[in-house]
């Protein structure tokens, strides 16, 4: 195995692990090795988050392990971002997701959860955390030109400020230009139509699913 | 006991801490090393546990967490403490039974023991489901009219008069005044004025709760839920749900409903932050009963196998050790109208009834369709009357043959059933022909089982 195999290796299950110093460690030797930064990232990182992602699928690790991994490999990218080409850097991203909570609503594990798989999948994402201001949303959608605008729900007395958001999108002449995906307890398939909604998840897996899916439809069309 | 004053006292003063912080490095951190140091290990194949040893090492870990973690103040961002007196106060000051309703519909509501062989108490409705207005009434009743059904605890309101409830607005007020003015209205059309009430489900924050304190509302006999934050949280608004309410005279019931797979970890991790959440809440909420639901990370149903197992160690650890009231939850993927709900139903309420809860339920499809009725849950009350009978080992091995039937398959694509008016005649309130059939089949192949219902 070569050194660069040994250390994309290291950098691997560091980020798996939720090591960020050795994450950070592993990427500082690779780049001083002068491997491209596009292949770290590429090759060693997002496998990680991937292998990550699947585990939590799968039940055999948990919340604070994810979150772990999610920072370290956050921590890593800081690193190694400036030393990526800007062409290449959106290769890497598969889509930009803005999500929250909504006004009035204070539960936020599972949107917490969401936010993470789709971290995992490779999805850049901001998240707002919870009983977000349905101005919010949009406003950070259009500061980050956002793929995806996500928002959950786990009562049903916060689902009228779901639809705030989408008449407020159609005011600003925004709603065409946002991928809207709806999710959570209070949410059903049904709901989610009526409302006009691009997407809906049951759980996080399902979530992560139609966003890549999404996302698709949405690069094909440009 | 503390007074509200130094409640309050604590979640300003308590320790200040970032809430990631507290989530990952008190709450996860502290879960998971008590779960090593107890070793304490989830077992597909005894969903319903003999090992009292298994129980023991629960409860002394959840007890352990209490202890270093507290509860986390969301409003104040500060960590309120309790010592081990304190703690062992709360356990010791906590009612092992207590008189709910009024008059004739008045019952006992006791603390369940292993394999206590006394009928369980009732808790019949369709929990935490947005209910529309114009038949709440009507499923309301067809609960109310069930003889098993001893208590009800039922849906919420979401729109009123056509107007959406918005979590913090008046309407979570006056929709939370409906609610019990229907409960109220099909209680006594049942025949049961005094059916004890757990309500006030149409309002999130404290305002439904705080309209609803007067005798044409909620009485001093009746409850309603406050919620444990996940993990290991409150705020405000609950604090203000649970002194109020408790003043007023009432009784306060703590949901703890933790998801698997979040901050505590897998069910071994979720089992103890159970024990943890009932002794800070005795505290904090001055809390009479206490809510069991375990929510899975994909399907949230309490009948899947590792929300079956939380329930049952849980229920065990709590009973071998306290003489605190437990309502377990039966909550379905499937709806009513189908016949899979038929042997969630069973799995889950076996498991309740044998392992220390009175069950509680039926929210089907998890309380996001109005798909439910009273039958369904005549069918949980009768399965939870012939479950007394058990052993825990018979009951695990039912468990097992009945979940076989609906898990995973039917948990990924549920059949959803049908809404209430589909399932009942509107003007009789009565199941309709093709429904009652369903449930006759379900009632043959369960007593086919060893499981005679009457």
């Amino acid at each position: 195995m070569s050194e660069k195999d040994t250390l994309c290796k290291k950098l691997f299950n560091a980020i798996v692990d939720g090591d960020s110093d050795a994450a950070r460690e592993a990427v500082e030797k690779l780049l001083n090795l002068g491997v491209d930064a596009y292949s770290i990232v590429k090759e060693c990182m997002i496998p990680a988050m991937k292998l990550v992602g699947d585990k939590f699928a799968k039940l055999e690790i948990f919340l604070p392990e994810v979150m772990m991994a999610a920072e370290a490999f956050e921590k890593c990218m800081k690193l190694i971002e400036p030393k990526i080409l800007a062409e290449k850097k959106s290769e890497l991203v598969v889509g930009k997701v803005v999500i929250g909570t909504i006004q009035g609503d204070i539960h936020d594990l599972g949107k917490n959860i969401v936010a993470l798989m789709l971290r995992a999948a490779g999805f850049e994402v901001y998240d707002l955390g919870r009983d977000v201001p349905v101005a919010e949303f949009v406003k950070k959608a259009k500061e980050v030109d956002a793929d995806i605008i996500a928002i959950s729900a786990l009562l049903s007395t916060s689902l009228p400020y779901v639809k705030d958001v989408i008449k407020l999108l159609k005011e600003l002449n925004l709603r065409d230009k946002y991928i809207l995906m709806v999710g959570g307890g209070a949410v059903t398939r049904e709901w989610a139509k009526e409302v006009g909604a691009d997407g809906y998840g049951e759980n996080a897996d399902e979530a992560v699913k139609v966003a890549l899916e999404l996302i698709e439809k949405k690069r094909k069309k440009k | 006991m503390l007074s509200f004053y130094d409640i309050l006292k604590r979640s300003e003063e308590g320790k200040y801490m970032e809430e990631r912080e507290f989530d990952l490095k008190v709450v996860a951190k502290n879960a998971r090393r008590l779960v090593k140091e107890y070793d304490i290990r989830f077992n597909r194949e005894e969903i319903v546990t003999s090992d009292d040893s298994l129980a023991d090492d629960v409860w002394k870990a959840g007890f352990e967490l209490a202890l270093e973690t507290g509860i986390y103040c969301v409003s104040t961002r500060r960590i309120i403490k309790f010592t081990e007196e304190e703690i062992k106060e709360g356990l010791r000051s906590a009612p092992s039974q207590l008189i709910v309703g009024e008059g004739r519909d008045a019952r006992l509501l006791y603390a369940r023991k292993i394999e206590d062989q006394r009928p369980p108490i009732i808790m019949g409705g369709q929990a935490g489901a947005p209910i529309p207005e114009e038949f709440y009434y009507h499923m309301a009743l067809s609960y109310m009219q069930e003889p098993l059904i001893d208590t009800i605890n039922h849906g919420g309101l979401h729109k009123i008069k056509g107007i959406e409830v918005r979590t913090g607005s008046p309407a979570e007020a006056l929709a939370t005044i409906l609610e019990l003015r229907y409960l109220r209205e099909a209680a006594k059309a049942a025949g049961r004025p005094g059916i004890h009430l757990l309500a006030a489900e149409s309002s999130n924050t404290c305002i439904g709760d705080l309209a609803v304190q007067n005798p044409e509302g909620l009485r001093k006999t009746d409850a309603h839920l406050i919620a444990i934050l996940n993990d290991l949280k409150t705020d405000y608004d609950r604090l203000t749900k649970a002194f109020t309410f408790k003043i007023y005279g009432g009784f306060n019931v703590a949901l703890v409903d933790p998801v698997i797979g979040g901050f505590l970890g897998g069910p071994e991790g979720v089992a103890i932050g159970f024990i943890a959440s009932y002794l800070l809440s005795r505290l904090i909420y001055y809390a009479d009963y206490y809510i069991i639901h375990p929510i899975h990370p994909k399907y949230v149903s309490t009948s899947s196998l590792e929300t079956m197992w939380v329930l049952n160690i849980v229920g065990q650890a709590m009973a071998r050790h306290t003489n605190f009231i437990l309502m377990g939850d039966v909550w379905t993927s499937n709806g009513a109208g189908s016949y899979e709900i038929f042997y969630e139903i069973t799995a889950n309420t076996i498991t309740n009834v044998v392992t220390g809860s009175h069950p509680l339920g039926v929210s089907a499809t998890n309380g996001k369709y109005p798909n439910a009725s009273g039958l369904e849950t005549r069918f949980m009350a009768e399965v939870a009357h012939a479950a007394v009978k058990f052993k825990r080992s018979d009951a695990n091995e039912l468990v097992k043959t009945f979940l076989k039937k609906y898990y995973p398959e039917r948990m990924e694509k549920p059949n959803y059933g049908k809404p209430f008016p589909e399932l009942y005649d509107m003007e009789t309130i009565q199941p309709r022909k093709w429904w009652l059939e369903l449930y006759n089949k379900a009632k043959k192949e369960v007593a086919d089982y060893g499981i005679p219902l009457e």
